[in-house]
């Protein structure tokens, strides 16, 4: 597998970083009670992270070891900083809504996590591919929570109402304590899926190496 | 000479260096939104007191908002307060914008009456950060669709009530329906109503 169509892979699938890495959760669990605010989250979290990641890794070579995370911070505050104001400006509605979650998204520990983990080893091209590959990764699975959360709680998608008046909301599908259960449901899911797919590479191999020895040898993840 | 790339000093101006780039591109971008920012801002308050005097609806386009409110508001401070004063149809109103505690961050509302309060305009939440589809319904339309033209109690206020759940309409009772799930908010809400309609009275009285 050539490097950049792994590193997509990974922050899709096999390095989510919601059921991998297990970061940015507090968002998952503020934002996602109706789709139209996750998706301008994930949007800004995509975009940070990518052009966080870009512009860390242009400046690897000239950052300190001993301020390096100064550095990162700063950067990643930068792009955040950026699209509040653009937000501000152009869209206020949506900035009224999202309130203090935009400043947030510099808290979302995807942005320093992919800042340290990758962008700081790694060239500028691949850096960007990896943050927006986590961005997406990121982005939808809290897409499948906030549709879920959306649609039992208002009875709509993206505002538009898709049930009939007869359709009684669940109030808790919009509170806090359901994207605790819906995420523990996904995480629980996802990993299950995971556990079984690995389960079923290892009683696959022992036959394979016999037959196809020019076959790659199983990938560490 | 080559960098050393541990020393102090390095560190400290490539810190500094840094900071300084992207700190004066964040206050280019800023500055050069900051006009349409705060004629967002004004457009929002002045959407909002359009519409609890009931000139202005959502469908109002944003162009119209500002020349309808010179047209039509006077603003007048009357101790700390402002009032908004229109007269409509040869008939004078009062408009209190107030903000008061809600309960998880303050709710700011317009509340219209006529000089003596002893009717309702119009109600409109310009501002709160309540429960989304609990407290924040106190945004929605049919709430506010409560207060057009109700009569106010007796003793000068409005009462919250169990209602059927698509709010009360009639304009006699006094009565607006509280929310479900959301009696903090009305609480909260019915506090603010009322003393708006009390200074509103209070300010009426001098005009």
């Amino acid at each position: 597998m050539s490097a950049p169509s792994k590193v997509f892979k990974d922050g899709l699938w096999y390095n989510n970083p919601i059921f991998v890495q297990v970061l940015g959760i507090c968002s998952t669990l503020a934002v996602t009670n109706n789709l139209r605010n996750t998706l301008i989250m994930v949007l800004g979290v995509t975009f940070a992270t990518s052009m966080g990641s870009l512009t860390l890794s242009a400046l690897r070579e000239l950052i300190p070891r001993k301020v390096r995370m100064i550095v990162q911070v700063l950067v990643l505050s930068f792009y955040v900083i950026i699209i509040d104001i653009v937000l501000r400006a152009y869209q206020p509605a949506i900035s009224k809504q999202l309130g203090p979650y935009v400043g947030l998204i510099i808290t979302n520990c995807i942005l320093m996590g992919r800042a340290e983990a990758f962008a700081a080893s790694n060239p500028p091209g691949l850096a960007f591919l990896d943050g927006l590959a986590n961005g997406l990764g990121y982005g939808w699975v809290l897409l499948v929570i906030a549709a879920i959360r959306e649609f039992l709680g208002f009875g709509s998608l993206l505002g538009f109402k898709i049930v009939g008046d007869g359709f009684t909301p669940w109030t808790i599908m919009v509170m806090a304590p359901s994207a605790f259960f819906l995420l523990a449901i996904a995480l629980w899911i996802a990993n299950n899926h995971k556990a079984k797919a690995e389960a079923a590479k290892k009683t696959a191999a022992p036959g394979a190496p016999a037959g196809a020895s020019g076959a790659p040898a199983p990938q560490k993840s | 000479m080559k960098l050393n790339r541990n020393s102090i000093i390095y560190a400290a101006v490539f810190t500094f260096v840094v900071c300084i780039v992207f700190v004066v591109i964040l206050a280019i971008a800023n500055q050069v939104t900051i006009s349409r920012v705060n004629a967002n801002k004004k457009i929002e308050s002045q959407t909002a007191i359009l519409k609890a005097f009931g000139l202005a609806d959502g469908s109002t386009p944003a162009s119209e908002i500002d020349s309808k409110y010179t047209q039509f508001i006077t603003e007048k401070t009357v101790d700390k307060a402002t009032a908004y004063i229109a007269t409509i149809d040869g008939q004078p109103y009062i408009g209190i914008k107030l903000t008061m505690p809600g309960l998880w961050g303050p709710i700011t509302a317009v509340l219209v009456t006529d000089p003596k309060g002893t009717v309702i305009r119009g109600f409109e939440v310009v501002d709160q950060q309540e429960t989304p589809g609990l407290g924040g319904r106190i945004s929605e339309p049919w709430f506010s669709a409560q207060f057009k033209g109700k009569q106010t109690l007796p003793d000068g206020t409005i009462a919250f009530a169990q209602g059927s759940g698509k709010g009360n309409l009639d304009p006699g009772n006094g009565t607006v329906d509280a929310i479900t799930g959301a009696s903090r908010t009305s609480d909260f809400v019915k506090a603010l109503v009322n003393r708006e309609l009390a200074l509103a009275r209070q300010i009426g009285g001098t005009l």
